[in-house]
């Protein structure tokens, strides 16, 4: 079996003794993989709780930090970040009726009634119960898709990538959320905007306005944190919001054996959603709550129930977000391409330490890979413990105004760019991308696009023209090669769909229910 | 932006600006499009078969453009929300105070740096409490040197003025 071999090597990298050298005691061997992986899971669920910061801006702040690691515990701890956020995200969201992510918009809307009600423990264990199952089936999902993938995917030419990349992007404008034909403008942005700095193959600079900063081009975590971090900061100062804690005592945390039984299939079938969801590209994690929620709802005896503090309507969502948060992996790792804005800042972290993502690197650097997939399912272990004993922990945390926090952010996030290249002018340019990424809120422009564009930009050009030097200038390539024509065909399906007046109001239903 | 928010509510003549923050937005884009179309402008372009420099920059600044004219057309079809209200202190004090810091960590260091950043930070937030932000920002600043200098010892010059 070769699963049980490489789950078997991922259980020796992650419990792997390495000699460090601590201050003040000398050097002694430490689980350093599981330390890694137990701070990623901590800082997680420490920025899942509070609303305002998320972990798109929590990556970029740590990205200089791992420099100095060696880089499979640095995923470890990267990732364990990513999937803690969204254990995280439900305490806020059941607690004060704030979703603290994206990913937990709808747990607000019963979990914050079971809380009035008196039931936030049960809410809380639920939810943390639901993801922690999510959590192991998605590890699986990952283990069992890794290297069917990965053989596929070695199948592909610089054609069937594009082709490939083509469609991830119009998945992502299909998922996002509002118009189609701004969630588009935002990608070809992102591209445009990954064009800048020099041209890699004429060694001409491009677009820099002839500053010395830009001939590398756009730095990501510069982007991001402008696009993300500060323009947060921006509109949470201009709408300030009323953090309406829940008072009196949370009750207890196991749920009765009743609420078990009412939440089990909710949470099987939130669980197969999410995975499903959060392996397609674009906001695939974000969107696998939503369809729980309305899944649930739908097939309920007594639909009224929902939003007055059904169990269901947290036990479903909350696995599907766990789930989507893994699986949005995979393409990552078997393909090399990010679905997602935390999975672009993935590959960030990954270059900075001279592992291309893609195919190879599951041949290349097994370790890695199924470190990481092994390091998931021991992270939602230490979340359920994390989550549950120390919620009051959390809910103190809580009570941070945001008029402390905001300060506090902003120059971990100044530290952060600044310790990239040690450049001051960084700073400079993520000042410039948060007033772009104010600007863009302000026209209602989804930013996450943007981000995704950006990303794929440098590989689909180099694509591109490798697919165009092979073909002789002839764009017919793309069609004549059945792989590539097959994923065209499916992104512009996708598109016309989308683009359909009935589809498009029915997706704003999912949106706004 | 202002210019871009006053040709939405006045362009068009006759017709009506059913949709102003659609229109506005298709103007941002044209702005951005007809700016990397400028710049871009020396590049050469080259051939599909061999790409020049200004291929793919040239081409995408055309889609964005044609994005923004799409979008200026259908503020004038369909209706749409209004534009939002620019606050502009937000974005002055928060986006100042990045700027402030990017100036200071070099030539004063960490030390000043953090608080003067913070606190220029503060006047962005009607809440704040001066005595409380002071003291905040002292030891958040203390905070970090101890950690991202002293424990995990990145290169960060924490006083340079003496």
């Amino acid at each position: 079996m070769d699963l049980f071999a490489n789950l078997a090597l991922g259980f020796s990298t992650v419990l792997k003794l390495v000699d460090v050298n601590v201050p003040l005691l000398g050097v002694m061997p430490l689980p350093v993989n599981i330390l890694l992986c137990f701070i990623g899971c901590l800082i997680g669920t420490l920025i899942g709780v509070l609303p305002g910061v998320g972990p798109i801006a929590t990556i970029a702040i740590l990205l200089p930090i791992t420099f100095g690691l060696d880089p499979t515990g640095a995923l470890i701890m990267l990732a364990g970040i990513y999937y803690g956020a969204q254990y995280g995200g439900s305490t806020t969201a059941i607690l004060v009726n704030i979703p603290g992510e994206a990913t937990s918009v709808v747990t607000t809307l019963d979990g914050h009634q079971m809380a009035k009600q008196g039931r936030a423990g049960v809410a809380l264990g639920i939810a943390a119960l639901g993801s922690f199952f999510a959590g192991c089936v998605a590890t699986l999902v990952i283990a069992a898709l890794g290297l069917p993938l990965t053989k596929l995917a070695l199948l592909f030419g610089p054609a069937e990538y594009f082709s490939l990349m083509v469609m991830g992007l119009v998945f992502a404008v299909v998922l996002a959320r509002g118009s189609v034909v701004k969630a588009l403008a935002m990608i070809v942005l992102g591209l445009l905007l990954s064009t800048v700095g020099t041209d890699l193959e004429s060694g001409q600079e491009r677009l820099t306005m002839g500053l010395q900063d830009l001939s590398d081009g756009v730095d990501f975590a510069v982007l991001a944190m402008g696009l993300f971090g500060f323009a947060e900061i921006l509109r949470n100062i201009e709408s300030p919001e009323t953090r309406d804690v829940v008072r009196g005592s949370i009750g207890r945390l196991l749920p009765s054996m009743a609420d078990l039984k009412q939440s089990f299939w909710p949470v099987v079938r939130g669980t197969g959603l999410g995975a499903i969801l959060g392996i397609l590209p674009g906001n695939g994690a974000v969107l696998g709550p939503f369809a729980s929620y309305t899944l649930e709802k739908k097939i309920a005896k007594d639909p009224r129930r929902f939003g007055r503090g059904a169990i269901e309507g947290v036990a479903g969502p909350e696995s599907a977000n766990n789930a989507g948060a893994q699986t949005a992996f995979i393409p990552l790792l078997t393909l090399g391409i990010p679905p997602n804005a935390v999975m672009a800042l993935m590959v960030g972290a990954m270059t900075i330490h001279g592992i291309i993502p893609g195919p190879q690197v599951m041949t290349k650097n097994p370790n890695l890979f199924w470190g990481m997939v092994v390091s998931m399912w021991i992270g939602n272990l230490m979340l359920l413990i994390i989550n549950l004993p120390l919620v009051g922990l959390w809910v103190k945390l809580l009570k941070v105004p945001y008029r402390l926090m905001f300060p506090a952010i902003l120059i971990f996030c100044c530290i952060g760019i600044y310790s990239i290249n040690n450049n001051p002018s960084d700073v400079l340019f993520t000042a410039f991308f948060g007033l772009i990424g104010y600007v863009l809120i302000k026209f209602s422009f989804e930013p996450a696009p943007l981000l995704l564009g950006f990303v794929l930009g440098k590989l689909m050009e180099e694509k591109l023209r490798q697919a165009l030097i092979l073909s002789r200038g002839s764009f017919s390539t793309f069609i004549e090669r059945p792989v590539s024509a097959g994923l065209l065909v499916v992104a512009a399906i996708m598109l016309v769909l989308a683009l359909l007046p009935s589809i498009q109001k029915s997706r704003d239903e999912v949106f706004t229910e | 932006m202002a210019g871009t928010q006053e040709g939405a509510s006045h362009g068009g003549g006759g017709l009506r600006v059913r949709n102003p923050q659609d229109g506005a937005a298709g103007l941002f884009l044209l702005a951005v499009a007809a700016f990397a179309l400028w710049q871009g402008a020396d590049l050469p372009l080259g051939t599909l078969r061999s790409m020049g420099a200004g291929m793919l920059p040239t081409s995408l600044a055309v889609l964005v453009g044609l994005f923004g004219f799409i979008l200026v057309v259908l503020a004038f079809l369909e209706d749409g929300p209004a534009l939002e209200r620019w606050n502009l202190r937000g974005p002055i004090f928060i986006l100042g105070s990045v700027i402030v810091f990017a100036l200071l960590i070099r030539t004063a260091g960490l030390a000043i740096a953090g608080p003067v950043a913070m606190l220029v930070s503060c006047f962005a937030s009607d809440e704040v409490r001066w005595k409380e932000a002071v003291i905040f920002s002292v030891c958040m600043t203390a905070f970090c040197i101890l950690l991202f200098k002293v424990m995990l010892s990145l290169p960060i010059p924490v006083f340079t003025l003496f």
